[in-house]
């Protein structure tokens, strides 16, 4: 009979004591690694070499480059998330309408020319005719592009010149927000996209507690006339469903034209008068100023230009679905319409 | 017997005269098809142009480099394969299908309604296919295949307006007169239910703009494979009917004594110009004055016979449209205007001559 011996199973406990603990650390290290790759990747997209797939504005699933380094942007709205997500250096191109006509200065104006430092030679011509030669001019990795381009161009350019293209053009003020986590996702800066949609829900949420504040104290909201032009026969402006109405609306005021059938209706002179807004907001930038507007009728004779509260601001805040419309755009035409309320 | 019924007869002469008008037009379009590459909005020399032009044509076979020399872009040679081969040839190639049909439904509509301001427009077909393609814009349908959704609802719009001209020619009222009428009525129709559409859907228009200004980019091969099928099989029915054609030109009753069922012609006729005109402006939009005044410079040229006016209007429409499409882009390059907006430059100035250096009804060769 074979009896252990004693001194032998103590040596081995010995032994494997230290082993086990060993392979316990293995395990926890081999596990904790593999936990934090996969953690690394699940909050990225995608490996940086490889596709990321994406959903655009129009419902298109588009598989596109990880992080591409030649990006052609196609809306200037779709360049102010770039910039603002520091993604500006990805930009190789960018839209101009009829570059003989206005070039640049149709789509851009010179302040966001000098800010985004671009130049005409930049220039990807969109409208009425799409120059594909001149994208082709940029090798781009991927087109981003808002609905100033034909949808059939942007088939075209997918399916003959494998050149991806997602569409950005939210429909609402919340679609800005998905838009910049889109951009995240592509480029791999989520923390980046992350923090830029804390800033613009704040600034939503900023808006309705001033709402909340005046209805609760049972303060009417101001009525108020939005317009970006104006002509002998009345003052065009943005109806039901438009960006401009709904900052409007976030803004605790009342259009005079939030009844209009039309989205971007012209109301008469004798509708303005009618209504006798208590302020007036018209468009500048592109050449705009008090003087378009002034022409207009009744100008002098509605309350709102007599009262000293009719006051210019930037027509892109109202018609470019960007994070300025939101950041900038929502605060200043608060500030015009509440003066001495912060948001 | 007129001169139109004279030439329905032909003559060995009249068609020695014929080969060689023909045969001089093809050449003249031939060399301009090889050489309009050249040209475009971004600037790539010619030498590189056309070397990458045969390096294609051979299937590599030659010039096995042919960007050597040329400043090429980020994507490498190939990016300039792409802008020469893919954009600059498939839009030239559509100039020539397109200005080939219009010039050829120009002339034969020109003669069947014997009125020298016929063209493929005047009866509404470019209305309905305008709106046609509006409804896919608006609607926002096929939004992954708009390429060639955008095309079809084109076709499919332009070809049901000419089902109504063609419903109204069948008809007892189907005199040349009201027919005309039908078509201006149609179209103002059509007309006004797209501006009805535009107005509750402003971004819809801007991409509509592209079509009511008439534009030749944007499109690619496949694209030209559809419009060659139908373009070269319409058009290519349309130029066997010169001979009734200018039977009838002496009226429907000496065409009928003469072996011709004026009704039955006369609707086949418009049927192929509809068709033709629908795959034309399926592709391009609306491209103003090409069938109106490809007819008029043939019959200037060669006289009043529509065996020689038929296939003659398609070749002096394709020329047109490819001088367009190049005068365009040497008056303002490294532009891409609409090329309708160019035609129209161009068209008005040189109609308004050719009317005024000779009465309509003798360019038409009628009384």
């Amino acid at each position: 009979m074979h009896l252990p011996d004693p001194s032998t199973d103590t040596e081995r406990a010995r032994r494997t004591v230290p082993l086990a603990m060993f392979a316990v650390v293995i395990i926890i290290v081999a596990g904790a690694s593999i936990g934090g790759v996969a953690a690394y990747y699940s909050l990225r997209p995608g490996s940086p070499s490889g596709p990321v797939a994406v959903t655009d504005d129009l419902g298109r699933h588009v598989k596109v480059p990880y992080d591409p380094a030649r990006v052609a942007v196609l809306g200037p709205s779709i360049l102010d998330s770039m910039y603002r997500l520091g993604l500006r250096g990805h930009v190789v191109a960018v839209d101009c309408y009829a570059s003989a006509l206005g070039g640049l200065s149709s789509d851009y104006s010179s302040d966001q020319v000098a800010l985004w430092n671009l130049s005409s030679s930049m220039c990807v011509e969109v409208g009425p005719t799409f120059d594909v030669e001149q994208l082709l001019a940029f090798s781009p990795q991927l087109v981003l592009a808002a609905t100033i381009v034909s949808v059939a161009a942007v088939e075209q350019i997918t399916q003959t010149y494998d050149i991806p293209v997602v569409m950005l053009q939210p429909a609402t003020l919340g679609g800005i927000i998905v838009d910049e986590q889109i951009l995240g996702e592509i480029f791999g800066v989520s923390s980046a996209a992350s923090s830029l949609v804390t800033g613009l829900q704040s600034g939503l949420y900023q808006a309705s507690s001033l709402t909340l504040n005046l209805t609760d104290n049972g303060t009417p909201f101001p009525t108020v006339l939005v317009t970006y032009s104006a002509d002998a026969n009345g003052y065009w402006t943005f109806g039901p469903g438009t960006f401009g109405e709904s900052l409007i609306e976030l803004a605790s005021a009342t259009s005079i034209s939030a009844n209009a059938t039309l989205p971007y209706p012209e109301l008469s002179g004798e509708q303005v008068l009618a209504s006798n807004p208590e302020f007036i907001v018209f468009g500048t930038g592109f050449g705009l100023n008090e003087s378009t507007y002034s022409g207009g009728p009744f100008w002098s004779q509605l309350g709102a230009t007599q009262n000293g509260h009719a006051l210019g601001l930037d027509s892109n805040y109202f018609t470019e679905p960007d994070p300025t419309m939101i950041l900038v755009g929502l605060p200043e035409l608060i500030a015009i319409l509440h003066p001495g309320v912060s948001a | 017997m007129g001169a139109p019924a004279a030439a329905a007869t032909g003559s060995p002469r009249t068609a020695e005269r014929r080969t060689w008008v023909l045969g001089l037009l093809t050449a003249i379009l031939a060399v301009g098809v090889f050489l309009s590459p050249i040209l475009g909005t971004v600037a790539i020399p010619a030498g590189t142009v056309l070397r990458i032009l045969l390096h294609q044509l051979s299937g590599g076979a030659l010039f096995v480099d042919p960007c050597t020399g040329a400043s090429v872009p980020a994507g490498g040679c190939s990016g300039l394969v792409e802008i020469v081969w893919d954009a600059r040839l498939s839009e030239i190639v559509l100039a020539v299908l397109v200005g080939a049909g219009l010039g050829i439904s120009g002339g034969t509509l020109q003669g069947v309604f014997r009125n020298p301001l016929a063209d493929p427009f005047l009866l509404g077909i470019s209305s309905g296919g305008t709106l046609g393609a509006a409804v896919v814009v608006v609607f926002r349908i096929g939004v992954s295949e708009q390429n060639l959704v955008l095309p079809l609802f084109a076709f499919v719009g332009a070809l049901a307006t000419a089902g109504v001209i063609l419903a109204a020619a069948r008809s007892r009222f189907g005199s040349v007169e009201t027919l005309l009428l039908t078509g201006v009525a149609l179209s103002s129709f059509l007309s006004a239910v797209l501006s009805l559409l535009l107005l509750y859907s402003p971004s819809g228009s801007l991409q509509v703009d592209f079509w009511l200004l008439g534009n030749l980019g944007s499109l690619d091969w496949t694209q030209d494979g559809i419009a060659f099928g139908v373009v070269f099989v319409a058009a290519g029915l349309l130029a066997t009917f010169g001979r009734e054609l200018n039977l009838l030109q002496l009226g429907s009753e000496v065409a009928q004594s003469l072996g011709v069922d004026a009704r039955r012609v006369r609707l086949r006729l418009l049927l192929l110009a509809s068709l033709t005109t629908a795959a034309a402006v399926a592709f391009t939009g609306i491209i103003g004055f090409v069938g109106l005044v490809s007819p008029h410079v043939v019959r200037r040229v060669a006289g009043n016979d529509y065996r020689l006016v038929l296939p003659g209007a398609a070749l002096v429409g394709a020329g047109f449209l490819l001088a367009a499409r190049d005068l365009s882009l040497i008056a303002f390059p490294g532009t891409l205007l609409p090329i309708g907006i160019f035609t129209s430059f161009a068209g008005a100035p040189f109609f308004a001559y050719l009317l005024f250096r000779r009465p309509w009804a003798s360019t038409m060769g009628g009384g």
